[in-house]
Formats: C-alpha cells, sequence, structure tokens
C-alpha cells in the first residue's frame, strides 16, 4: 500500500506564517498611533511560531476535513447510484460540514 | 502623514506586499497540489470520480479554514501566555466536534511517543497543581 497523501508542514507553516505577520503589522499599526517610533525588533519578538509538532496535527485537521468533504458527498452519490462527485453532492454535504469543523 | 519617512516606509512596503503575494501564490498552489491528491485518493477508494470543480471548492474552503485556524490558534497561545503554539492549542480549535477533538488528541498523543497513562495522569494532577499556585 502507498502512504496516503497529506498536507506538508511546510506549506502550512506558510500559510499560518503569513496571517500571523499581517495581524502583526496590524497591532504594530495601533500601536504607532499611540506611540510613534516602535523598534523593528519589538515586531519581530512578538511573532508567534509553531511548534513542529503542532503543525503535523493541524495537517491533519486538515486533512480529515478534506477526506471529510469527500467522503460525504461521496455517500450521497452511492445512495443516488451515480458514480461522480459533481458540484451539487458537495453543495448538499456543506451546511453541516462547516458546522462540524 | 505627509512625512518622508512615512513615505519611505510605505513604498518597502509595497514591494514587500507583491513579494508576499508572489510566495503566497506559491503556497496556494502547493496546498492545492496536497488537496487535490487527497480528494483523488478519497474518491479512489469509493470507486468513484470527482469533478474538477468540487476539488476546487474543496481547495478553496480547506484554504480558508487554515487561515482561520491561524487566527485560533494566534489566539489561543497568546491567552495561554504563550508565544509558540502546541498541540494543545490545536485540539482547542476542534472543541465543537467532540470525535475530531479526541482523533487530535490520540494523534497527538502519538505523535508524542509518550504512553496515553502517563499524559492521562499529568492532566489530573495539573488541576491540583493549578490549586497549589493558588494557595
Amino acid at each position: 500500500m502507498e502512504t496516503p497523501p497529506a498536507f506538508d508542514s511546510e506549506v502550512i507553516n506558510a500559510i499560518f506564517k503569513n496571517v500571523w505577520i499581517k495581524s502583526s503589522k496590524e497591532k504594530k499599526d495601533e500601536v504607532d498611533v499611540i506611540e510613534v517610533g516602535a523598534s523593528g525588533t519589538s515586531k519581530r519578538n512578538r511573532l508567534i511560531t509553531a511548534k513542529p509538532d503542532a503543525l503535523k496535527l493541524s495537517c491533519q485537521l486538515l486533512q480529515e476535513f478534506v477526506t471529510e468533504a469527500v467522503q460525504r458527498s461521496a455517500d450521497i452519490v452511492e445512495d443516488e447510484g451515480g458514480s461522480k462527485i459533481e458540484a451539487t453532492h458537495l453543495e448538499r454535504t456543506l451546511p453541516q460540514l462547516l458546522l462540524d469543523f | 502623514m505627509g512625512r518622508d519617512v512615512v513615505d519611505l516606509g510605505k513604498k518597502d512596503a509595497d514591494e514587500v506586499n507583491e513579494e508576499d503575494r508572489d510566495r503566497l501564490d506559491l503556497v496556494r498552489d502547493r496546498f492545492r497540489l496536497s488537496v487535490i491528491s487527497i480528494c483523488e485518493s478519497q474518491a479512489r477508494k469509493n470507486g468513484m470520480d470527482i469533478a474538477e470543480i468540487v476539488v476546487a471548492c474543496i481547495s478553496d474552503l480547506a484554504f480558508n479554514m487554515s487561515e482561520q485556524l491561524a487566527k485560533d490558534l494566534e489566539l489561543f497561545s497568546q491567552h495561554a501566555g504563550r508565544k509558540t503554539v502546541n498541540m494543545e492549542d490545536v485540539i482547542l480549535t476542534a472543541h465543537r466536534n467532540e470525535g475530531l477533538a479526541a482523533m487530535l488528541r490520540t494523534i497527538s498523543l502519538e505523535l508524542k511517543g509518550k504512553e496515553p497513562q502517563a499524559e492521562r495522569k499529568r492532566k489530573k494532577t495539573s488541576r491540583d497543581e493549578d490549586t497549589c499556585i493558588l494557595e
């Protein structure tokens, strides 16, 4: 059996970093309004990092979301006796799927 | 406003933003590739085909979800007074779905490579520790 496909921790880390950099910039702007001259190092110090195992777990969470999306749609297709997952099948599973994650 | 320093800063920021955007596009593509392979393998397990638009849609959903996840993780770790995100934060993001949280907890234990018993003991005692600190 081949190893099942999964997300790359590196990619997830890059996505997270991007969001965190954005939010730290926003915070920096807020600080600047009150206090001009905030140093660059303090911004870098404030930036959040993720532990490698936390990233792996996030990959698992996202992978579960994707497989669940496909599996629930596939279940509907099976009930209908079809053989291809179409947009309408995903549409019907979406409300509950989004509530569950 | 109107000061030279501010203008220079803005120009730099614009250049950085463009680079950031290119990098984000690359990341998004790599993310999409992973989603495609996961979707197709899951569809194959069911002996079904999957429409491309469905995969694209799931990919966008998952990407938005990962960005939301990043925001949650930042808030949770900050709330705990930390600057690093750990596995507990990730498990906490799934607190609405008990099954999912339990699944993540099992995986987290596997990743830690510790026996589940030791983990449970630690968690039970952690409450006592808290009260000790309070006293």
